[in-house]
């Protein structure tokens, strides 16, 4: 069999999400924004104009009482892949400021060419993409926590989830200067992934069977958000609850997700 | 030369063409793309040198190491410390925000003296010498004119060198009337006081059990120490253990477990009667343990020569399935269904205390929960439950007390009960406005923030109204610093050093430490160095009981040889700690685990809820992990996660079940006003599925009045509509809920 | 006092009577200029959008001036390269307006952009796979055929007209006009498209995407053909709405009904190929990705089926009879309703393309998305509005915009 690792040092970075460990607890959510300079106001009850990179979303199996179920979905960038890399935001960005790194897999964003037409955010079917509204204005003070590895970004922008690029760039520079060829399983992974308190994020090359996602993906009851449309995610679930399965795309009455043994 | 009409035309044309053809305009388009990428308003953090320190975190009673990540000077980043026992790595929301908190708008930058009224907010900026001067020479003019006992202190945690410094402090000035901020630990602490005869806090081998039997506990929602029990639901999960939830709401544990069983709240007493029940007629409980290690179980005459009943015999006559699904409204054959699946556990162990564990919830509940884990043996072994010995300081001196002290230290404390009993801090406000007993002249609150934490808010103010004298030790501009007379700034637990003993409901003993990880941001002091400047100002005895120069030294001598484990290592843990054999295990008088203490009976005894037939309603407060609801007050990240059917704008969102709804002619997102014996409010409704008819819900850690524009006059403080309700034998705080009603607004 | 700068043989109200309108809609506009400048300094906070709804009011007025500006380069088409040499009496307006809604959507795009300033970086860092890339590349070329193509008109001012040089310039543009009305179908016909294929190819949004030819999705042929069709009725809407104000009869019915006619029946076609898209849309490609038609239209306040029968019935099937018939085309009456039906037709797809397509959650999971656009938004709507009445009427005060007025109204 074909091995699927090439040697050529591409990787397919993604994540695989255990939606039965999930607890919606939310500190992947706050662990992303610290990580990434996530700015906040002071009312941001209004979910369509909160930048949250991640976001857990409170799914309902929609049964009355008592019958009902919850299940928390996280939900970072999809690193769609599409086509050959032609993701839905990817294809449509005049300027070229989002862009899908052959190298990583990982969809990028440049903050200082995007001017701001919004179109990759009507491209992305997971709205994953968030728009700076405002200015990001920190309290007096509170700029010092600000992390110099992720610039902050400015009012009129688009952003997103990165798989926190800027901890791969230094785990790519640790490994260069200690003469390694590969970039080690723990040397990158994402801040929400290193937070989890369940355990519930495994972050890693998909491609690569030494990482843990490699095989985890693969389990039973894995699935993708939205798979139909051809979005071809890097992100996968894994749910062990047939609703939930059914809720992470979208079927016709006759149809369903795929039967888990 | 004239310049006709003509040739002005020609001069413009050659002139705007000439501007485009030269570089000018391109340069400038250019120059101005390059400025909006780097508009000064956006700031540009620096680099530097990354460092990491370790440290804890003490934001709640959960004790998780952290790494703080540090460039030069600064913080960017908290992160859970890889190693700890007890975290294991993960870290919670409130964690990861810690940094707001030290760099935050609320910190109190200086000592500060009230100019205007009472939470006006008006202050003037003091010295730490003026303050200490100050708070010295009104203490000592209480002191000399023998009302030493009239003052009274609060602190935010029950255990730690800081508290206990406190305490000593109290001790040494003549007052006995020292509280805590309450917590189920103390109604566990009595049940295993009564029951095993040792008194300790719980410990609970959660990772080892297998099926987890939780009457209502937020196992989920920050119970016990949060990230430990994330870590253990996902071990649960890998071993296919099973976790039952009892409760009304589909919480997030809820939402979790294995299975949810929807019970009416405030009987879960009953139905872990009903279980015991099942298991005894059923014989399916652990025989064994039962004949050899417990008392009580059969009927047996008393000292007196009175017949008692034991465990057995008030279980078989008083809680069959069918009375128990009367009271709790769950089907009979599911209790047989439960009891027999508890049986038949390798390792079954049940827990209470409700959410979070804020309140420390009835004791009659805690010990029919406890009898249920006797009776499948689950107590003291592995897998079970077991008391942690509490960590007494041994090293310090005696306090040798003067007169004055030994005189105000044997009064009756406040609330009327002597030395040693339970904390009652939720009867505090009440005792002061009944006028009985003696009052208090001044209040010292550390590290809590009782205004905004107690039972029944306006209560809880006007009570404040009486006390002439009030000082918050406190770092944030919380409700009670703000209500302060005096503000003595406390350093962030990032800023100063303190051990961090015994995370809530862990099974060993383990003590981290936290360091200072930063240098102080503001002219704020350790108050565990305020404690001791105070006493020296004092003199006398007072001073004598503080022989230390700072608290550092006095940790060091507290924590002994561990000190050099915790500088290293962050954190100690006792390895020889084992379950203690069964000699040690219960020191009741007949030596056994007692199902029938001679303190209280066993039996479910209804908490007596607040309200009448004109509330229709019965409204429980939850805990969330999205939301800080103690001392700390959430900061901007965790807003942030707040989901926008808890707080939408700065209305809070009552949780309410469509058929209520619809009965109520309430559609979801209707302004209410809800109005219970103690208060009213106004909010919204959420209708959920996920909630018992006729029971609504409000989540704890909104409707903060201080604060910052983050978190302040956001949503509605559940405290400023439930009182508390004393249990019959702990007088702890055992309200669950009120009854209440709601109408349109 | 201004009679020096009116064209001969027409006759003009009073320069009072002229300027108290002018003054209204100056502050109409000043109203939108207010409004534009809050966006471009306190920035796009100023609307009611959000990170759902990123394309919203704007990205609609500018889709559908785009689509009824379509007048221009359609009715350019049938006189240049067709020979319908009767529509020389209209192309005049039709090219004003044209420039009008161009100008206006680039106005618009310019607002609606977050980082303005860095507008530019679409033709710089052009990404080529982009149809937003195409749409502004073509967008601009065409603006700038527009103006080519309305400097004449200006030149043919009286006082203009006296200097020699833009005498010949006038006469010289007019000469070539026929390149440049070939140049600008041919641009409009790939930014049309464009514009069409910015919703098309969105394969995450199954209510907008569509299969196609090529790289370009059926909604790229619609949408040329759509704004081809309907653009010529808004021309003549205008028109029908300027006689009605100036009390003039301004072009002869024999070319507004040739004009009509045309429009008629390329509605006709336009329309059965839309009916064919949305029924194999509806029945092969949102099934595939799990979708039924219905989906789109249910459990919402405001979506219901009734806006694609608005749009297709109401709005194509009902003018295009209307304008195919000899009748319906006759009366006056009749065929300004088919002109008011069809324009409310095309600015209904519009919407349906950029506004359903935000609304219609994607993830089952998620909600239904709507939105009220903000005072600001809609005054930066309206300021094109504004601003295109007062090019109008400027132009039409002192150009000769239509051919046949002199003859029309002949002096007393």
């Amino acid at each position: 069999m074909k091995q699927e690792h090439g040697g050529n040092g591409t990787r397919k970075y993604g994540m695989v999400i255990d939606l039965d460990l999930c607890t919606g607890c939310g500190s992947c959510m706050v662990a992303c924004m610290a990580e990434n300079n996530v700015p906040f106001r002071e009312d941001e009850t209004d979910k369509l104009k909160s930048i949250t990179w991640m976001r857990v979303y409170k799914l309902t199996n929609g049964k009355p009482y008592p019958e009902t179920d919850i299940c928390y979905l996280p939900r970072p960038c999809q690193h769609c892949e599409g086509s050959h890399g032609h993701s839905p935001c990817v294809s449509v960005c005049p300027a070229t400021a989002t862009d899908y790194d052959s190298q990583t897999g990982i969809v990028s964003q440049i903050y200082t060419r995007c001017f701001g037409c919004r179109y990759c955010m009507a491209a992305c079917p997971y709205h994953a993409r968030y728009f700076n509204w405002y200015d990001p204005i920190w309290p007096e003070g509170m700029e010092k926590y600000l992390n110099p590895n992720v610039s902050p970004r400015m009012r009129g922008v688009v952003e997103k989830c990165s798989f926190c690029f800027h901890r791969y760039q230094a785990a790519k520079d640790k490994a260069y200067l200690d003469g390694q060829k590969e970039i080690e399983e723990d040397a990158y992974q994402t801040a929400c992934t290193q937070a989890c308190p369940a355990g519930a994020i495994t972050f890693g090359d998909l491609d690569n069977p030494d990482h843990a996602v490699h095989k985890l993906k693969k389990q039973p009851g894995a699935f993708r958000l939205l798979e139909r449309l051809g979005t071809n995610t890097k992100v996968y679930y894994v749910s062990s609850r047939e609703w939930v399965r059914r809720a992470g795309d979208n079927y016709l009455k006759t149809e369903g997700p795929k039967k888990v043994v | 030369m004239k310049i006709d009409r003509r040739s002005f035309l020609s001069l413009g044309i050659g002139v705007a063409a000439g501007t485009a053809l030269s570089p000018l305009p391109w340069k400038l388009t250019d120059d101005l793309s390059i400025w909006t990428q780097n508009w000064p308003w956006t700031p540009v953090p620096e680099i530097g040198e990354t460092s990491h320190v370790n440290s804890v975190c003490t934001l709640c009673p959960g004790g998780c190491g952290i790494s703080v990540r540090k460039i030069e000077g600064r913080g960017v980043k908290i992160e859970g410390m890889t190693g700890h026992p007890v975290n294991q790595g993960g870290i919670c929301a409130l964690g990861l925000s810690g940094l707001q908190l030290l760099y935050g708008p609320t910190r109190i930058k200086t000592p500060l003296r009230r100019i205007g009224k009472r939470g006006e907010d008006r202050w003037e900026k003091i010295s730490w010498e003026q303050a200490i001067s100050e708070i010295a020479e009104k203490l000592d003019v209480l002191r000399t004119s023998g009302n030493s006992h009239t003052i009274a202190g609060i602190a935010g945690s029950r255990q730690g060198t800081v508290s206990q410094l406190f305490k000593r402090f109290l001790t040494a000035y003549g007052s006995p009337n020292f509280f805590h901020t309450p917590s189920c630990v103390d109604t566990y602490q009595l049940a295993f006081q009564y029951m095993n005869g040792v008194s300790g806090a719980p410990g609970f081998d959660l990772e080892n059990a297998d099926v987890i039997l939780s009457f209502g506990s937020g196992l989920l929602d920050g119970w016990g120490s949060p990230v430990r029990m994330f870590k253990a639901n996902t071990a649960w999960r890998k071993a296919n253990a099973h976790v039952i939830q009892i409760e009304p709401r589909l919480s997030r544990t809820a939402a979790k477990a294995d299975r949810w069983i929807a019970i009416n709240p405030g009987t879960e007493a009953a139905l872990a009667l009903g279980v015991s029940h099942v298991l005894i007629k059923e014989l399916l409980f652990d025989k064994e343990f039962v004949d050899s290690h417990t008392d009580g179980f059969e009927s047996f005459v008393t000292s007196k020569g009175e017949m008692k009943k034991g465990f057995r015999q008030t279980v078989l006559e008083n809680y069959s399935p069918e009375t128990v699904a009367r009271i709790t409204g769950i089907d009979p054959s599911a209790i047989i269904l439960l009891a027999r699946e508890f049986a038949k556990a390798k390792a079954p162990l049940a827990l209470c205390g409700k959410g979070q564990g804020i309140i420390p919830g009835s004791l009659a509940e805690a010990m029919a929960v406890h009898a249920l884990n006797a009776l499948v043996g689950s107590v003291n072994r592995k897998g079970g439950v077991f008391p942690m010995p509490e960590t007494e300081i041994q090293v310090w001196h005696e306090v040798a007390m003067d007169s004055v002290a030994a005189v105000g230290i044997n009064q009756t404390n406040l609330i009327g009960a002597p030395p040693n009993s339970p904390c009652g801090t939720n009867q505090i406000p009440a005792a002061i406005l009944s006028g009985k007993g003696y009052p208090l002249n001044a209040l010292f609150v550390l590290e809590s923030n009782p205004l905004y934490t107690m039972a029944d808010s306006k209560t809880v103010r006007d009570a404040f109204d009486k006390i002439p004298f009030l000082v918050s030790l406190s770092s944030f501009m919380d409700e009670t610093a703000r209500y302060a007379d005096i503000v003595l700034p406390n350093h962030i637990y990032l800023e100063r050093i303190e051990d961090a003993p015994a995370p809530t409901g862990f099974p060993k003993p383990v003590i981290s430490l936290s360091k200072p990880v930063f240098k102080p941001q503001f002219n704020t002091k350790h108050a565990g160095d305020t404690l001791i400047l105070l006493a020296k100002e004092m003199g006398g005895a007072v001073a004598d009981a503080f022989p230390w120069d700072n608290f550092e030294a006095c940790l060091e001598e507290v924590m002994g040889d561990k000190m050099k484990t915790l500088q290293e290592k962050g954190f100690w843990v006792d390895s020889d700690a084992a379950i203690p054999d069964w000699k040690a295990a219960f020191k009741t008088p007949s030596g056994k685990f007692q199902f029938s203490p001679a303190e209280a009976t066993l039996g479910f005894v209804p908490v007596a809820i607040e309200g009448d037939s004109t509330f229709p309603l019965l409204l429980i407060p939850y805990e969330t992990m999205r939301m800080a609801g103690g001392y700390i007050a959430n900061p901007p990240f965790m807003t942030k996660t707040v989901e926008d059917t808890i707080l939408k704008l700065n209305d809070s969102f009552i949780e309410i079940n469509p058929k209520t709804a619809q009965s109520n002619q309430l559609s979801e997102g209707d302004f209410v006003v809800v109005q219970t014996s103690r208060g009213q409010a106004r909010g919204r409704v959420h209708l959920e599925e996920g909630i018992m008819p006729g029971v609504i819900a409000l989540p704890r850690g909104l409707g903060h009045t201080a604060y910052d524009g983050y978190i302040a006059n956001k949503g509605i403080n559940a405290n400023q509509l439930i009182g508390p309700v004393q249990d019959p034998v702990s007088g702890l705080d055992a309200a669950w809920g009120i009854r209440a009603k709601l109408s349109k607004a | 006092m201004d009679s020096a700068l009116i064209p001969n043989g027409v006759r003009r109200c009073s320069l009072g009577k002229f300027l108290v309108p002018l003054a209204v809609v100056g502050a109409v506009l000043l109203w939108g200029v207010y409004a534009m400048l809050l966006c471009w300094f306190k920035g796009l906070n100023q609307t009611n959008m959000n990170d759902n709804y990123g394309f919203a009011l704007w990205i609609w007025a500018d889709l559908a001036v785009i689509a009824l500006g379509g007048g221009a380069f359609f009715t350019g088409f049938l006189k240049y390269l067709i020979g319908k040499d009767e529509l020389k009496h209209i192309i005049n307006y039709a090219v004003l307006i044209g420039f009008i809604c161009y100008s206006s959507a680039l106005l618009i795009l310019a607002i609606d952009i977050g980082q303005p300033l860095r507008g530019w970086f679409i033709f710089w860092h052009a990404n080529v796979h982009s149809m937003l890339t195409e749409v502004a590349f073509c967008l601009s070329c065409y603006f700038m055929v527009l103006t080519i193509e309305y400097i004449p008109l200006i030149l043919e001012n009286r006082q203009i007209d006296k200097v020699p040089f833009f005498h010949h310039l006038s006469h010289n543009m007019h000469g070539t006009m026929a390149v440049f009305a070939a140049t600008g179908a041919f641009l409009s016909f790939f930014h049309q498209g464009s514009l069409g294929g910015v919703a098309g190819v969105l394969f995450g949004r199954p209510f907008a995407y569509r299969e196609g030819l090529f790289i370009w999705p059926w909604t790229f042929f619609l949408f040329t053909w759509s704004a081809a069709a309907y653009g010529p009725c808004f021309t003549l809407l205008v028109t029908r709405i300027t006689e009605a104000v100036t009390g003039k009869k301004l072009v002869k019915d024999n070319v507004v009904e040739l004009l009509a006619k045309i429009s008629g029946w390329m509605m006709t076609t336009y329309i059965i190929a839309k009916i064919i898209d949305t029924l194999y849309w509806a029945n092969v490609t949102a099934p595939s990705k799990g979708f039924n038609l219905i989906d789109f239209y249910s459990n919402n306040g405001f979506y219901g089926i009734w806006i694609l029968v608005m749009e297709i019935i109401l709005g194509g099937i009902v003018p295009a009879a209307i304008l195919i018939t000899d009748k319906g085309r006759k009366s006056p009456v009749v065929r300004t309703v088919a002109f008011v039906l069809a324009v409310i037709g095309v600015s209904v797809n519009r919407w349906v393309m950029v506004l359903q397509v935000m609304a219609v959650p994607v993830m089952p999971f998620d909600q239904w998305a709507l939105y009220y656009p903000s005072w600001q938004e809609v005054a930066t709507t309206i300021l094109p509005v504004a601003y295109g009445i007062i090019l109008i009427m400027i132009s039409y005060r002192y150009l000769p915009i239509f051919p046949q007025e002199a003859e029309l109204n002949p002096a007393e």
